[in-house]
């Protein structure tokens, strides 16, 4: 494994600045996201506190345009955009977040594949930071993973005082690594060093679920209407806990006219947790708030296992820690009643 | 019938960006009702024209650009490749907009997307289309499609139902069917009208009173989901399975491709898994928001 020194770390990423449009965990325009590094700030090294925004954003933007369109005398031209997005660095995303990077992938990847996304995909590095201060609510350790584990970056660092301890994961990884200077080998003492602040962190993960358990009662309280009416009645359907959800991906297509008789077809963020996102001229299957927070909960730990054999959730707390009423979607999952099957469970069971 | 039986697809014929409408030429325009239009268009793009390939019971997203997009099935067959048809209700701001355009207005369309009906297994069966106002669209294009191969078909029975005689689509190809001595075609109003001399009834009972066999066959439901509510229990009665029962379902969509979100029920995505399903998948489903 190799390291570099903290107060080195500036020069590596002036290096990859040359080749990357740099993205740092910042406060800069108010709430922390990921934003263009700008060449002086170096407080998110000592910060190691994840974001609000979640670095989705950097492939699905909030908003985003899909292509520009204007009439002329032979009729419609369509213009293009964003076939070949500027290459970016993500530096310092915590592993949960890139876990749910890993999991949107999916929906991007599955049957047809969307270029808007896959070529942001292509185009970046994803430099982790191990986690060494989760929050209360975080629990991804009942994900199957942790607050270091560097299965979905290209680069894991971990904070070890001084330096930060280097794993390359990727050729990807390797390769943007590669020359970097100020990078030395560490010690068997720095990787010993943190081994013990990947341990602490972890152990201060307090909050669990059990998604065994959540497995087995989930199929059983689908159609229990009262107790998802008790769940979502505190609800204010202001969709925080999607748009800054980092595994919520759904959106929205949209047009817009400019006087010159020009115009351009966004995409941006939508929310399972609005009536009108389902709403058809004559009927809305999801008129009912309880109909949209079971959605929510089923969506990440019901269908998505059953469509790509993961839980679209990485534990990452934001929609508890955001949510302007404390709903707690880890007091739902530990709260599921046993449930009794229904006649429909039972014959497809027996069939 | 197996789940996987409907699930015929045909992918995107274009490569790259899915999301990249190709425009089309709006040539024919047919009034059907006070508010449904057929819309004849073809593609702008001469080799997409000659190359483009879809199968009854596939939808598009049909874009008027700057205001947005919109999803209906192909209401034309694939057995008539003259050109393209959309059978369109105006009821929302992308279908109004669509009504207001003329003949050489041009449209964006992305497709074919979702599965299609399922003809081998219809073939060498009898079959029995039961559609309601607007819903006879996709059904307009599997009916072609089959009267095009009439030999690879066993009986067909076609019952059409509108609330009024003026609420009834594709009244020239309803003609050409009754005249089809191959066809028991059977058109019904809601309520008794001046100079209607043909059935008054909702469709459900209609089709009860035609009562076609469900030895062998197939039944093909499109219409209001009430309509399709009422329908399914009088085939059950007339001895179809769920099995033997398909119809397609409506969600408000805006990918088209399964990403978006929206359309699903429970974990079914009805752009990508659908539109359409049997009476048995439907049975299965996890959750009734459909």
């Amino acid at each position: 494994m190799k390291k570099i020194k903290k107060q080195n770390a500036a020069r590596l990423l002036e290096k990859w600045q040359k080749e990357f449009t740099v993205f740092v965990p910042s406060k800069a325009s108010g709430v922390a996201q990921m934003a263009v590094w700008d060449g002086q700030d170096l407080a998110f090294l000592e910060h190691n506190r994840n974001t609000v925004i979640p670095p989705k954003a950097n492939f699905l933007p909030s908003i985003q345009k899909m292509f520009g369109f204007r009439k002329e005398e032979g009729g419609y031209v369509l213009e293009p955009t964003d076939e070949d997005p500027p290459k970016q660095l993500l530096f310092g995303i915590h592993p949960c977040d890139a876990r749910a990077i890993a999991i949107i992938d999916m929906v991007f990847k599955d049957a047809y594949e969307d270029r808007y996304y896959l070529s942001r995909r292509q185009n970046t590095v994803l430099v982790g930071m191990a986690c060494t201060s989760p929050y209360d609510n975080c629990f991804c350790t009942s994900l199957g993973f942790g607050p270091a584990d560097a299965t979905d970056v290209d680069i894991m660092l971990t904070d070890i005082g001084d330096s930060f301890l280097i794993e390359e994961i990727t050729d990807k990884g390797k390769e943007v690594l590669a020359g970097a200077k100020d990078v030395m080998a560490a010690t068997p003492a720095d990787e010993k060093k943190a081994r013990a602040v990947k341990e602490s962190a972890k152990a201060r993960v307090s909050t669990k679920i059990d998604t065994d358990e959540i497995g087995k009662r989930l199929p059983l309280v689908f159609d229990d209407r009262k107790f998802w009416e008790e769940i979502s009645a505190k609800c204010v359907s202001c969709g925080i806990c999607t748009f800054l959800c980092p595994t919520c991906y759904c959106f929205d297509i949209n047009d817009e006219m400019l006087r010159d008789g020009s115009g351009a077809r966004y995409r941006n963020w939508d929310c399972c947790s609005f009536a009108v996102y389902t709403k058809m001229p004559t009927e809305n299957p999801r008129e009912d708030k309880w109909r949209r927070v079971r959605q929510k909960v089923y969506h990440k730990y019901a269908f998505y296992p059953e469509l790509f054999g993961i839980i679209g959730c990485t534990g990452c707390g934001r929609c508890i820690r955001q949510c302007p009423v404390n709903w707690d979607i880890t007091q739902t999952l530990n709260s599921l009643p046993a449930g009794t099957p229904t006649k429909k469970q039972e014959t497809q069971k027996s069939s | 019938m197996t789940i996987s039986d409907i699930s015929h697809r045909k992918r995107y014929l274009a490569e790259g960006n899915v999301y990249l409408p190709h425009i089309a030429v709006i040539e024919k325009i047919i009034d059907e009702t006070p508010a449904v239009k057929t819309f004849h268009f073809n593609f702008k793009d001469e080799k997409l024209r000659k190359e483009f390939t879809f199968e009854s019971g596939q939808f598009g997203e049909y874009s008027i650009l700057g205001t947005g997009e919109a999803t209906f099935c192909i209401s034309s067959s694939p057995t008539r490749r003259d050109d393209l048809e959309c059978a369109v209700a105006r009821v929302g701001r992308v279908t109004n907009a669509l009504h207001r355009l003329g003949v050489g207005a041009e449209i964006g369309f992305r497709g074919p997307f979702g599965n299609s009906f399922p003809l081998d297994y219809m073939a060498g069966k009898n079959l029995v289309f039961v559609a309601g106002g607007i819903g006879l669209a996709p059904l307009h294009s599997l009916i072609w499609n089959v009267l095009d191969n009439r030999a690879k078909y066993g009986n067909i029975d076609i019952v059409y139902g509108a609330r009024t005689p003026r609420d009834l689509c594709f009244k020239y190809d309803l003609e050409a069917w009754e005249k089809d001595s191959s066809v028991n075609m059977t058109t019904t109003v809601d309520r008794e009208a001046p100079d209607w001399q043909g059935n008054v009834g909702f469709v459900p009972a209609v089709t009860e009173k035609v009562a076609p066999a469900a030895k062998n066959a197939v039944a093909i439901v499109c219409g209001p989901p009430i309509m399709i509510r009422f329908t399914f229990p009088v085939l059950e009665k007339l001895g179809f399975t769920p099995a033997q029962m398909i119809t397609t379902l409506e969600k408000r969509m805006k990918c088209g491709i399964g990403k978006c979100g929206r359309c699903n029920i429970g974990e079914i995505y009805v752009c990508r898994d659908g539109p359409g399903f049997s009476y048995e998948q439907i049975k299965s489903f996890r959750s009734d928001e459909y």
